[in-house]
């Protein structure tokens, strides 16, 4: 996979399994967002293939079958919309009338008594949460988690890691990347260690035995 | 109620136009107009972090204001086109140029200053007269009914995207990589928003002027953004504040002791305005 020039991604491999809550994990400019890009349909790869429940991945398919939470950074949070407002917009992604309760999401984020509050007016930690919540919007079966974790406070991510794992439970597949390695890499069932091309994929045990020369840092969610 | 004309309802009889109602209400409706429109297209300009098209439009429209004059057109079509140019040449010039903020700085200040440069010399060139200090800085009591009307379409046809469009508006907005990737018509958005800037500065330019329109853009925007909860009431918002200011710029003008040409007063009253940032509408919601 490239990006302009320059090689981002080479040889990675893997396969998800359904139900599962993985940790995509690498230190900054390792391809993570371009690897969940990728997944989401919106970049191509220059050789190789993505497939979705045997099926090549097409543009088409990635937005019906797979949504992205993308990072915090790509989002204006002093634009004039509430809570409720950012939450409908996971439909227009949809693109189907009709479809794409809003209310569930914001009540199993726990936004519900901040659904009429302005974006900018929230914590870090929320904000991630109704980001969380307009892509809970659309029936999508595979979700692609861009550093949810980011830049938000250590309650915080404890609370959505353990929405991640409530929607691993009830049969979602998640890839959630991180840049952060630490205690919370346990929340994950798998972890794939990506830099440029997959370094590690095993379990959080695993990945750290195999990767031990690797200083752990104590924070940050995956 | 009266739903017929008669002398008794007040309603004229001949097809005269009360001519000091002419002389005053063709240019406040035309102030109001405007008051109404540039902050429209400026809170859209604002929210999708494209501001920078005002400022650019504005100088960009000149060349094809000349030309159009030349060739006996409306100057209101060829400024608009000469406007959309600049603004497609500065994004094409971005793109191309190296990565950074800086960088389309660059590009877009050199493209702005060109096209202006481009306009002036233009008009001995194509031994034209044009009024430059009417087309920079407005002459709102030289108001035509043409220009309300030009005004009017303007405005119209603005509502009119907001009408079709504003739950794109809002998505683009809010997340433009998601929107982008949601299959929304990212570009087609973009170019309608410069023509609506376009027009927005060709419909201003008899009222405040192509420079003093960018301050009615910016500054209702600005303060109407403080606490909205949605882009409409940002929008609404902004439209009122807008009107006030250039109501007031242009009653102001009016009074003997100012006696100051409507354009850059309202430019000076958006000024005022910035202070009020520090209470934004609806502080506390």
């Amino acid at each position: 996979m490239r990006r302009g020039t320059e090689l981002a991604l080479e040889g990675v491999s893997f396969r998800l399994e359904p139900g599962s809550l993985t940790a995509l994990v690498g230190p900054n400019g390792a391809g993570k967002s371009t690897l969940l890009q990728t997944l989401a349909g919106q970049l191509i790869p220059t050789t190789g293939t993505i497939t979705l429940a045997g099926q090549p991945l097409t543009p088409s398919l990635a937005r019906r079958q797979l949504a992205l939470m993308p990072q915090r950074g790509a989002i204006a949070w002093s634009f004039p919309i509430t809570v409720r407002g950012l939450v409908a917009l996971g439909r227009s992604a949809a693109r189907r009338n009709g479809c794409c309760e809003v209310e569930a999401p914001l009540q199993r984020l726990g936004l519900a008594g901040l659904a009429d509050r302005r974006l900018d007016q929230l914590s870090g930690g929320q904000q991630q949460r109704a980001l969380l919540a307009r892509t809970l919007v659309r029936p999508a079966p595979v979700l692609l988690l861009d550093e949810p974790c980011a830049a938000i406070d250590p309650p915080s991510r404890t609370e959505l890691l353990q929405v991640m794992a409530q929607l691993r439970d009830a049969g979602l597949t998640l890839l959630v990347s991180s840049h952060d390695w630490g205690s919370d890499l346990d929340s994950y069932d798998r972890v794939l260690v990506l830099d440029r091309q997959l370094l590690a994929d095993g379990s959080p045990a695993h990945v750290r035995h195999t990767l031990g020369h690797l200083r752990v840092a104590h924070h940050g969610c995956g | 109620m009266c739903a017929t004309p008669s002398a008794t309802c007040g309603w004229p009889t001949t097809a005269v136009v009360d001519p000091v109602l002419f002389w005053w209400g063709l240019p406040l409706g035309l102030a109001l107009a405007i008051g109404a429109l540039a902050p429209l297209a400026g809170t859209l300009l604002l929210v999708q972090r494209r501001l920078f098209l005002a400022n650019l439009i504005s100088h960009a429209v000149l060349p094809g204001l000349a030309v159009a004059v030349a060739l006996r057109l409306d100057p209101a079509l060829g400024g608009v086109l000469s406007g959309v140019a600049g603004a497609l040449l500065a994004e094409r010039l971005s793109r191309g140029g190296a990565p950074g903020e800086e960088a389309d700085a660059a590009v877009l200040n050199t493209v702005l200053a060109g096209f202006l440069g481009l306009g002036v010399l233009l008009i001995p060139l194509l031994h034209i007269r044009v009024d430059l200090e009417a087309v920079l800085f407005g002459d709102l009591l030289a108001a035509a009914p043409v220009d309300l009307l030009r005004t009017l379409l303007a405005l119209a046809a603005v509502l009119l995207l907001l009408a079709l469009r504003y739950q794109q508006l809002v998505f683009l907005g809010v997340d433009p990589l998601g929107a982008a990737s949601a299959g929304l018509p990212v570009q087609r958005l973009r170019l309608l928003l410069t023509l609506v800037t376009a027009v927005t500065v060709v419909s201003a330019m008899t009222a405040v002027g192509v420079v003093q329109v960018i301050a009615l853009m910016g500054a209702p925007a600005l303060l109407a953004l403080g606490g909205a909860t949605s882009l409409r009431q940002a929008l609404f918002r902004a439209a009122l504040i807008g009107m006030a200011i250039t109501a007031l710029g242009f009653s102001m003008a009016l009074l003997p002791a100012v006696n100051l040409p409507p354009g850059p007063l309202i430019g000076v009253l958006c000024l005022a305005l910035l202070p009020l940032r520090a209470w934004p509408l609806g502080r506390g919601r």
